[in-house]
């Protein structure tokens, strides 16, 4: 290719024009981002980087959409193989016949850009067929002219190079030519043309080519496709906590209690949203937005960021953006925060590795107690954790009623055990559970395992104040809980309850309380593994299991519950098609079983639906909270299922009845 | 304004039966162990004081005679709902004094005290229901009398308060200072302390006196507590049997018979 | 003459049917204590409207008559002047007050002012021994207290409804006008106005609920229930599939995620008594239940329960309640 002074000085030019826009840009971006609060701590380097790996060159959760992610994988891989193509364009303008240093020009090169060209065609033809023919529900709500643009972009940038590459072919003949097959393809429709035709195609598609691509760069700071360059730090900058933990705050110290305008949240909350790539995923396996309710996690970020560029550029300016919306209330209606179930769904979907569920509690924080307005039935549920140390207001039974035709010692009456099984209110006070304890305690009675009980000692473990924003509130059931735990020196855990049993394991490390702690499902896998119960009766019923999001996607334990099913002869496990990792939320959580769900569809009858799908007799679960709401969606939609914990379906299948007739 | 509220001490009333027992000797709940909460209308009347505070701005005191070794949790409750002050009478006899001498003792600390326009109290406490203290409270101070009000209407002039009556509502006129019952209204629905106050009521004054503060005062109230007794029903339903109308005049007349008609 | 004084106020003139059960419980006391029972009768234009001779009528022979342009509806203050103007003339040992809103003002305060003894919401009164003894509720009517009244005059406030009203005993009988000194402009309370608009006393504040559930089977079904709330005194309510079906209001759910009711007498009709139900009305004082299966739940929590077809039911309860309050 002949070059002139003249062509490198325009390069030039517009490079570092576009380069000055796009430099301009992200600096905003990062000042934005640096608005918010530290310091964050990180999660080990080593873990951050097998992350990196994984979601970025692997899309290892984009790809959980196949079409969606096989699409992008494409475009994503495209770009990175012809980024060699835009380098070499850029040295040729300076120097005609550069060459890339190491790898050079080579046929094999020439071959795999082609390759990709013709795949990220692909790839973009796919994207519009999602878009025109398909529609998915997530992809509802992006912003679709910011979308059909973008693919314009990418389109038009592989056409002129594919142009561009084959005006070479024909004008120049390059070393490359023979590998490059595509581009050769198209050399040869145009290869009859006057050779003046030719080079005028070749110099308006390598301008085009370069024109697009730096309006793209100074377009890239802007909207979802920061995410190019906002996804590598982001998931690089992973937090320190587990999947089910919340970050404690320090109240005494703390200035403001919770999230209610940009600089409460922390830098770590506006580098996700400037990673979000609006991809919809979190919608899509949102319960509550699946249900009808206004919720929406992608909302969140697209919003948040809206508002952070807003009223921060105005800060930077030295200024207050005086007009925009309140953050709490107004950005985000109280409503739309009171409906997260903290499910995780959204976090375990999300490609950018953003974390919802910090930042809707971080404003449900402020709610609660810096204004102190929450739903009434939650204030209720507040005030009896306060005064009585349980969320059950109005509940007529002792923390020991269950035990009634069980043997259970507490540790109050000297009572010494191996474990300390660890009730939790939801089982003691609701009769409904008191079933499953009890086949609970006979199966490891069964297996000689010796577990007491804490009794009338036992509080709330401040789960539902923690998620309901009341963050004060659990630190001092924590802190009274931990006194009494280490009173008697207890060092393991059991307890039938998911939600307890992320506190203890995930939260309680953070004001010193260290156990260990099992679920009582993972215990009971163990028994039956190491034949110290041997299941023999058999139990003839199909069974679906509904994972609880709380054992499964906050703790990553699917199996458990399934290895003890399966132990169980007779059972036959069917799968709802949201099981596991895409497990659909009961209802319950994130506080919400104190409110009514009367927006839309009631989340618990949607679940009980999908386990009747499945023609299952018995939908078997681990948590008494999804017990609750399992049993109400069965009532309300009269439907056959019947819901039963797995220890009661173990419980069963243990020769010699130490069976129960309960629930249902 | 000020404004001073008397805040009781109960056992949690929505305690399972199990635990509800009476002590033989002193003829009164027993109250170890068990879970001591504000007295339901007492919350309603500090939320009516706070209210005021916000409105038309108030100094709200609130006062509480009990075991002062118990009274940790409701006072700074109240003082997290936003009192300004809270007076405790360390009596540790308290649970058992009778209603006028509760009366005649909150009367002298409100004396004591000094400065109040209003004197707002529960219309009827949790656990004994006697409904007595504010009327005479009222006669201790010299002060008008109103219960049963469900809200405060006007304040700025005279006081004008709504009343819960048996045929509606009383609009009551009142001079000051004047003594109010407060029974629950959904204009009174309590409020829930916010965590910035509940840390800073830590930091508010609590005056601690005993009853020697407030010179002697004789319990004789002329009335003697000679028994007090848990029915056997608790737990077990008693079904009425027959044919439908049969059960229905089984259940008018056990209507009647439980003063329910 | 010292005995038993009954105050019979009347801001309509006529004597209510709560003044006429204080003199059943004074004639039923005056049995043992052989005092005499007086009554004040305490209103304004009271000279027409015969509420003297009523009183005659059910055996008081002395009537106290303040008549007095202050004595109107709930004028408390000026009630209790009277009231006391009475009984420093009449010096009774026993003063009994109905437990109502001008009552519940008047008996401490009365008590307090002759330096007597004071038992208020009593429901039953008795003599034994030569002393007084009533009981009442005590501890959200979890258990039932005796108190012996040993002071003089012994100020009783008499809860509504709770003694039977009196078989016609004609005595002849005086009317003594006491000339009561009542300045209306000195008195600390005025009433300026009554509001009779169906007080909308709230469900959570109401005594007595009735509440229905999705056995009831449709709206139609909460109309035998309405009535027969209304016939009791009481609001309604429900659980929650009614006000999930749109057959009620969603504000008269009761439960963990509705409201929560603490009533004198709840009536659970065709609700099986789920606990998120039962949390919201667990504290009730006597809960009866009437349901059809008589495993339902509820009636783990109920006091009175009737098995059976609520249609079958109602019924014959209203017209036997209408019957017995007719009386
Ligand atoms: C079963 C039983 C029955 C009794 N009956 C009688 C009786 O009929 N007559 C009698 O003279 N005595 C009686 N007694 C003695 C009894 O101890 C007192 O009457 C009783 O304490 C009155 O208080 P109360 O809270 O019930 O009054 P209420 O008048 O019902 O209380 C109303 C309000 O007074 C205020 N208040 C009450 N106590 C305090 C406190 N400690 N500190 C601050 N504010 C407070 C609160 O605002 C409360 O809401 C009885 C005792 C028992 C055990
Ligand atoms: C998180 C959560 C919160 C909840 N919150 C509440 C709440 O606040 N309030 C609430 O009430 N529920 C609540 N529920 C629902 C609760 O679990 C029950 O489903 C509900 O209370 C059942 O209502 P019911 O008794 O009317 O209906 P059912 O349980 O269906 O009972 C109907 C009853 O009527 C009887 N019956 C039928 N026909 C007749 C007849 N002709 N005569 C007499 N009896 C008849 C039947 O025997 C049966 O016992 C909640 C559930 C969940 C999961
Ligand atoms: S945590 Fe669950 S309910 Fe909350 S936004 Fe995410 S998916 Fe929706
Ligand atoms: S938050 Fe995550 S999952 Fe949701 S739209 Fe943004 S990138 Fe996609």
């Amino acid at each position: 290719m002949e070059s002139s002074w003249l062509r490198a000085l325009v390069v030039l030019a517009l490079v570092v024009v576009a380069g000055a826009i796009f430099t301009r840009k992200l600096l905003l971006v990062y000042r934005l981002i640096r608005l918010g609060a530290g310091p964050v701590p990180l999660a080990p380097p080593g873990e951050r980087l097998r992350d990196l790996v994984a979601q970025v060159l692997g899309h290892r959760k984009v790809l959980r959409r196949p079409l969606a992610g096989v699409l992008h994988l494409f475009i994503f891989w495209g770009f990175l193989v012809l980024l060699t193509t835009i380098i070499q364009a850029m040295g040729e303008a300076f120097s005609p016949g550069w060459t890339l240093p190491v790898i050079g020009q080579p046929p094999l090169l020439a071959a795999l850009q082609d390759l990709f060209i013709a795949l990220v065609l692909i790839g973009v033809g796919m994207a519009l067929w999602m878009r025109l023919v398909s529609r998915p529900r997530r992809l509802e709500g992006q912003d679709r002219r910011g979308a059909y643009l973008i693919l314009g972009f990418i389109g038009g940038i592989m056409i002129t190079l594919l142009l561009s590459r084959a005006g070479q072919i024909v004008l120049e003949s390059p070393a490359w030519a023979p590998g490059a097959a595509l581009s050769g393809f198209v050399a040869g429709a145009i290869a009859g043309a006057p050779r003046a035709v030719v080079r005028g195609v070749f110099e308006v598609a390598w301008w085009g080519h370069l024109l697009i691509i730096l309006i793209f760069l100074t377009w890239i700071p802007e909207g979802k496709h920061l995410h190019l360059i906002t996804l590598v730090p982001n998931i690089l900058l992973k937090k320190a906590r587990p999947r089910g933990a919340l970050a404690p705050i320090d109240i005494e110290q703390a200035e403001h209690l919770g999230i209610s305008s940009i600089e409460h949240s922390t830098w770590k909350d506006m580098l996700d949203a400037f990673a979000c790539m609006e991809c919809g995923r979190c919608v899509e396996v949102c319960p509550a937005n699946a249900t009808g309710k206004e919720l929406d996690p992608r909302r969140l970020h697209t919003d948040l960021r809206t508002h952070l560029t807003r009223v921060g550029s105005a800060r930077l300016a030295g200024g207050e953006a005086a007009d925009a919306p309140a953050l709490v209330g107004g950005v985000f209606s109280e409503a739309f925060l009171w409906q997260c179930l903290t499910c995780g769904a959204c976090v375990e979907e999300c490609p950018a590795a953003n974390d919802h569920i910090d930042k809707i509690v971080g404003m449900r924080r402020h709610l609660v107690m810096e204004e102190a307005r929450v739903p009434d039935t939650m204030g209720d549920a507040l005030r009896s954790l306060e005064a009585r140390g349980h969320p059950f207001r109005g509940a007529g039974l002792s923390r020991t009623a269950w035990t009634a035709g069980v043997e259970v010692k507490t540790l109050a009456d000297g009572g010494r055990a191996e474990w300390l099984l660890w009730v939790g209110c939801a089982s003691a006070l609701n009769e409904r559970n008191h079933g499953s304890l009890r086949a609970l305690v006979r199966v490891l009675q069964r297996a000689g395992v010796e577990a007491a009980i804490l009794g009338d000692e036992e509080a709330c473990t401040g789960d539902p104040a923690r998620r309901m924003g009341n963050e004060y509130l659990f630190q001092q059931l924590a802190q009274q809980n931990i006194e009494t735990l280490n009173r008697y020196g207890v060092r393991k855990i059991l307890t039938a309850c998911p939600h307890c049993y992320n506190t203890f394991k995930n939260e309680y490390p953070q004001f010193g309380g260290q156990y260990e702690v099992w679920h009582h499902t993972q215990l009971l896998a163990r028994l039956v593994e190491e034949r110290r119960l041997a299941p023999s009766e058999a139990v003839p019923l199909t069974v679906t299991f509904h994972d609880p999001c709380y054992l499964g996607r906050h703790n990553g334990e699917y199996d458990a519950p399934r290895r003890v099913l399966a132990a169980i002869p007779g059972v036959r496990t069917v799968e709802m098609a949201q099981c596991r990792e895409r497990g659909f939320c009961c209802g319950a959580g994130g506080g919400l079983y104190w409110v009514e769900d009367r927006v839309g569809q009631r989340i618990n009858h949607v679940r009980t639906d999908h386990a009747t799908a499945t023609g299952a007799q018995v939908v078997a679960t681990a948590c008494p909270f999804c017990m609750l709401m399992l049993e109400d969606g069965v009532a309300a939609r009269e439907a056959k299922i019947r819901p039963m914990d797995v220890a009661e379906l173990l419980g069963r299948s243990l020769a010699g009845g130490s069976a129960e007739r309960s629930g249902g | 304004m000020d404004i001073i509220v008397c805040l009781k001490q109960v056992v949690d009333p929505e305690l399972p039966a199990r635990d509800f027992a009476i002590d033989p000797a002193t003829r009164r709940q027993v109250r170890e162990g068990r879970p001591l909460v504000l007295s339901t209308y007492d919350e309603n009347a500090l939320e009516v004081a706070l209210q005021m505070k916000d409105h038309q701005g108030a100094k709200v005191t609130a006062l509480t005679i009990a075991p002062q070794a118990t009274v940790g949790d409701t006072v700074r409750l109240a003082l997290a709902m936003g009192a300004d002050e809270a007076v405790v009478i360390d009596d540790p006899r308290s649970p058992e004094l009778s209603g006028p001498a509760r009366a005649r003792m909150l009367a002298a600390v409100i004396r004591k005290i000094g400065r109040y326009d209003l004197v707002l109290t529960g219309c009827e406490s949790a656990d004994l229901v006697e409904r007595l203290i504010a009327p005479l409270l009222a006669e201790e101070l010299g002060a008008a009398c109103v219960t049963f009000v469900a809200r405060i209407d006007a304040a700025d002039g005279p006081l004008v308060v709504r009343r819960q009556a048996d045929e509606g509502y009383h609009v009551v006129e009142a001079r000051l200072p004047a003594v109010l019952s407060v029974t629950s209204d959904e204009a009174n629905r309590p409020r829930l302390p916010k965590v910035k106050d509940i840390v800073t009521a830590k930091r508010k004054p609590v005056q601690i006196w005993t009853p020697g503060d407030l010179g002697s005062m004789a319990d004789d109230g002329g009335v003697e507590v000679r028994d007090v007794a848990i029915p056997q029903r608790t737990g077990k339903c008693e079904f009425l049997t027959g044919d439908p109308a049969q059960q229905a005049e089984a259940l008018a007349l056990r209507l009647r018979e439980l003063k329910l008609l | 003459m010292p005995g038993i004084l009954v105050v019979a106020a009347t801001a309509e003139g006529a004597l209510s049917r709560s003044s006429l059960e204080l003199v059943g419980g004074a004639r039923a006391l005056d049995a043992s204590l052989g005092s005499g029972v007086s009554a004040a009768l305490l209103g304004h234009g009271l000279g027409s409207t015969g509420a003297a001779e009523a009183l005659h009528q059910h055996g008081v022979a002395t009537v106290y008559r303040v008549d007095h342009p202050a004595l109107t509806a709930g004028q408390s203050d000026a009630y209790l002047a009277a009231a006391e103007q009475v009984a420093r003339t009449a010096k009774p040992d026993v003063v009994l007050v109905g437990a109502d809103t001008v009552g519940r003002e008047v008996a401490p305060r009365l008590a307090h002012r002759l330096a007597g003894a004071l038992v208020t919401e009593c429901t039953e009164l008795a003599v034994e021994g030569g002393a007084v003894v009533v009981r009442r509720q005590a501890y959200g009517g979890r258990a039932l207290a005796t108190l012996v009244v040993r002071g003089r005059p012994a100020v009783l406030s008499v809860k509504p409804r709770s003694l039977d009203a009196p078989e016609p005993a004609p005595v002849a009988g005086s009317v003594v006008d006491v000339d009561a000194q009542i300045d209306p402009n000195a008195l600390p309370t005025r009433v300026r106005e009554v509001l009779r608009e169906k007080s909308e006393v709230g469900l959570e504040d109401a005594q007595v609920v009735v509440s229905g559930g999705r056995g009831l089977g449709g709206p139609d079904g909460f109309k035998m229930i309405e009535e027969l709330a209304a016939m009791l005194g009481g609001a309604v309510g429900s659980s929650r599939p009614p006000a999930d079906a749109g057959w009620v209001p969603i504000s008269w759910q009761i439960g963990q995620t509705g409201k929560t009711v603490r009533p004198a007498l709840y009536v659970a009709v065709g609700i099986s008594g789920a606990t998120q139900h039962v949390a919201g009305m667990a504290g009730s004082r006597t809960i009866v239940a009437i349901n059809r299966d008589p495993e339902a739940p509820i009636f783990g929590v109920a006091h009175l329960g009737l098995v059976g077809d609520y249609r079958e039911i109602i019924p014959p309860l209203i017209a036997r309640i209408k019957e017995l309050k007719a009386r």
